[in-house]
């Protein structure tokens, strides 16, 4: 027991209605790195909420290095030495890397009247001179990349002498290379006895860094595994609770062209795009985070006005940088950060869904809020959203539900030309599956689909045709029998030596 | 959770029981209560008339900022627009255009203010709160030019009467407010333009990729809140028999306090017309019970602070876990 570097026991926590967490005791080894796994709702959030003092739990107690701690607040969290790194960076983008680095505890010097701002940029050079000597301390933080501000907050980490490191998702906007960065930076740690607790839903970057994983179910302790000894199928055949199936790329592309974007431009982010969307096609963009792939469907999307191009639906050109324009020629954007982008958190299922076209609700000028819900409805069991309420709040549905009732608002508002960024971003697994199944539905449906999506076997899964992105620029185009990994990742990794496609 | 997953379909007319409402409520009827206890006057059917007409010019400002605030703007130029509707207005009649046309002019004057605002805010993306300082500034500079800083005196009965009567005992100014709140509960419960106000004071980049007109609905909302300001400068018109360029001083911020105590946060995406009305009415009732019992005006404004940092507090600890 005593050789546990952090210890929780018997954590339960209770929300009204609901059992977060129930009778969970988790524990991590000096410099292990410990997988904590399980899908939205499973208590991972809740777990690191107790951990890091956000939320304590009802019960349950916390011991570091043998010691029994409480933790009540952040604070004590911090003095405990477990820090939290979290999916969203905490972080102020107008002030320096050393001064995030010193936040809340900054070096002072004249009786603690003055902040000793050399100081505090030396210690911080030389703490990240092991992590990324290229990050300059006195630059502001929104100057840098986000894997560069990833490695600022575990710079934190350490300046705090942190034992335990938690990381919330800590992938969720890297690229492949800096997710091989950040693995190297964690082993480096787990070699300096620093123990790191690795959230996360992609099972190939559990299977990379973790040695063992912690698994929870609804609120429930399921398994502690070594992962040595483990699947990624049998991993999330424990997460679910079932297996879950792998199905064949089936296509039902056909030939009659539905969205054409010619020469589409916006400064130096996206420069010349051309391509072509038939009816029933799932068209593939891949590339590395920052290639212009987002930007080019919120392009498409009417979002950000285009500084060069068209993009016509049926032969018509849509007005740009006009969202109700793109949605009345049928174009409705799945956007990639739900919660900023996609809902209104506070508004029930049934209004969001009614935003892209009020008016087919209206008598009269008025609502008509019983034809409103039971249309909701109809569209939402169709999509199996869980629960199937359509008056609550979409703010407390999942993240796979939620996304569900975006996919629902474009279906009911409809939309033939799906834009998907991201579609299963922070979605667990099992309604992973749920997304794609729903996504091969709609192209058989002859709806015309964009997916873009940094998950190489998403995009292997669901394409017909794939567009590789590099640097603004649509650098390839590959047809169904040259989509593979290494076809893609040729294209969309930057070279010195411009080799055309 | 205000309603089980087992509830029945909202039938198109049902009034939603708003447990927020209720906490308002609540509050009201404890003040009253306190007053009542204290002063023997306060619980008699002309007193309470009266405090529904003292806060029936509050509450019309309040009605439209909190359309405003549930947006996720705010409007703090309804003053202003107040005393240069007012101004306007009175002018007319006094040199003889018909009420109904001075009292169309005056609303217009209202509607163009809120027009400004609107515009520059969801057109040119300034900020809500410096351009209707602004405003602020600007309306009230356009009052004292307009009538030299000099009140219009000289209002003709006929209008003076028409602000002035009732209906059944009940204050026309009361009666028109209460008609202007059951408009604005449909148009933000039943009406696209009500989601859409909801849904950009909710989150304003979903709302804009979801195909919300976001810059029309702020316009909109701004457009209403000029014209209620309107609304209650007439109203202080026809009571005072005078229009003068002053009036309407901190009207913003008695508004804002009667949104906020009814629910409507100024983070925008909340708040409740229920809520402003009785809001203003606990302001309405406060000041009147203070009066009765002879508190100085220095403690009225204490006993106001207190009131909304109270109702902040409350509303805080029971809605936050």
């Amino acid at each position: 027991m005593s050789s546990d570097r952090m210890r929780i026991t018997g954590a339960t926590k209770t929300y009204p209605g609901i059992v977060a967490l129930d009778d969970v005791t988790f524990a991590v080894a000096p410099g292990e790195v410990h997988g904590l796994l399980g899908e939205n709702g499973a208590g991972k959030s809740t777990m690191l909420n107790i951990l890091s003092g956000v939320r304590p739990g009802d019960t349950g107690t916390i011991a570091v290095d043998g010691t029994t701690i409480p933790i009540r607040t952040p604070l004590d969290a911090r003095a405990a030495g477990i820090a939290m790194i979290h999916q969203e960076l905490q972080l102020v983008p107008e002030l320096t890397v050393a001064q995030n680095i010193f936040l809340g505890r900054p070096m002072t010097g004249f009786g603690g009247t003055l902040v000793r701002r050399r100081e505090q940029e030396r210690r911080a050079r030389a703490v990240l001179a092991d992590l990324d000597p290229t990050i300059d301390p006195s630059v502001k933080i929104n100057t840098l990349k986000v894997a560069q501000q990833q490695i600022v907050e575990i710079a934190r980490a350490l300046i705090d002498e942190a034992k335990v490191i938690a990381m919330d998702e800590p992938t969720s906007s890297l690229t492949p290379a800096e997710f091989e960065n950040l693995a190297n930076l964690i082993a480096e740690l787990s070699e300096r006895g620093v123990s790191v607790i690795y959230v996360s839903h992609k099972m190939d970057e559990v299977f990379h860094v973790c040695q063992r994983a912690t698994i929870l179910r609804d609120g429930k302790l399921v398994a502690v595994v070594n992962i040595a000894d483990e699947t990624e199928d049998s991993v999330v055949a424990k997460m679910v609770g079932r297996e879950v199936l792998h199905a064949a790329h089936v296509s039902h592309a056909t030939t009659t062209p539905v969205l054409t974007v010619a020469g589409l431009g916006r400064a130096d982010v996206v420069m010349d795009a051309n391509l072509t969307l038939h009816a029933g096609e799932v068209l593939g963009i891949s590339g590395l985070v920052g290639a212009g792939r987002t930007e080019l469907l919120r392009l498409i999307a009417g979002i950000d006005r285009p500084t060069a191009g068209t993009v016509k639906v049926n032969g018509q050109t849509v007005r740009p940088h006009d969202p109700r324009a793109a949605i009345r020629a049928g174009i409705g954007l799945v956007p990639e950060e739900r919660k900023r982008e996609g809902i209104v958190h506070a508004r029930s299922v049934a209004s969001n869904m009614a935003l892209p076209k009020m008016h087919n609700y209206t008598g009269a000028g008025l609502l008509r809020h019983g034809h409103l819900n039971k249309r909701a409805e109809q569209v939402m069991s169709d999509l199996r959203l869980r629960p199937l309420n359509v008056r609550q709040p979409i703010g407390t549905f999942s993240g796979g539900n939620q996304q569900k009732a975006i996919i629902g608002r474009w279906l009911a508002a409809s939309t033939n030309i799906f834009l998907f960024d991201e579609p299963t971003r922070g979605i667990d697994v099992g309604a992973k599956s749920e997304i794609y199944t729903l996504i091969e539905k709609l192209a058989s449906e002859g709806n015309a689909i964009l997916v873009v999506s940094s998950e190489m076997p998403e995009i292997m899964r669901l394409s017909d045709r794939v567009l590789v992105m590099r640097e603004g620029r649509i650098v390839a185009d590959l047809a169904s029998d040259q989509i593979t990994e290494e076809a893609i990742a040729t294209h969309a990794i930057p070279r010195k030596d411009h080799v055309s496609a | 959770m205000t309603e089980g997953p087992n509830a029945k379909p909202a039938s198109p007319f049902n009034l939603k029981f708003n447990l927020r409402d209720a906490g308002t409520l609540f509050g009201l009827i404890l003040i009253v209560v306190v007053f009542a206890s204290l002063s023997p006057v306060f619980l008699t059917a002309p007193n309470l008339i009266n405090i529904l007409q003292q806060s029936s010019i509050n509450a019309a400002i309040a009605l439209g900022m909190t359309l405003v605030i549930i947006s996720g703007g705010i409007d703090l130029s309804v003053g202003p627009t107040a005393a240069l509707s007012a101004v306007i207005g009175a002018s007319l009649m006094v040199a003889g255009v018909p009420v109904p046309l001075a009292i169309m002019a005056s609303l217009g004057v209202g509607v163009m203010c809120g027009l400004f605002n609107g515009v520059l805010v969801a057109y040119a993306g300034l900020q809500p709160f410096i351009v209707t300082l602004g405003g602020l500034s600007l309306y009230r500079a356009l009052a004292l030019i307009y009538t030299g800083g000099n009140p219009i005196f000289g209002i003709p009965p006929e209008f003076r009467a028409l602000t002035n009567g009732n209906v059944a005992g009940v204050p026309n100014s009361v009666i028109v407010v209460g008609i202007i709140a059951l408009i604005l509960w449909v148009v933000l419960n039943k009406t696209p333009l009500g989601e859409y106000i909801l849904a950009v004071g909710g989150n304003e980049e979903a709302a804009r990729i979801a195909g919300v007109p976001v810059a029309r609905t702020k316009v909109a909302t701004f457009v209403i809140s000029g014209s209620l300001a309107s609304v209650a400068a007439l109203i202080l018109v026809g009571r005072l028999g005078a229009a003068e360029p002053t009036i309407g001083n901190l009207w913003e911020l008695d508004a804002i306090a009667a949104a906020a105590i009814g629910g409507a946060s100024l983070m925008g995406g909340k708040g409740s017309i229920v809520g402003t009305l009785i809001g203003a009415i606990i302001l309405g009732a406060l000041r009147n019970g203070l009066t009765l019992m002879n508190v100085q005006a220095f403690y009225q404004l204490l006993a106001t602070g207190i009131i909304i940092i109270v109702a902040m507090l409350i509303d805080r600890a029971t809605r936050g876990r």
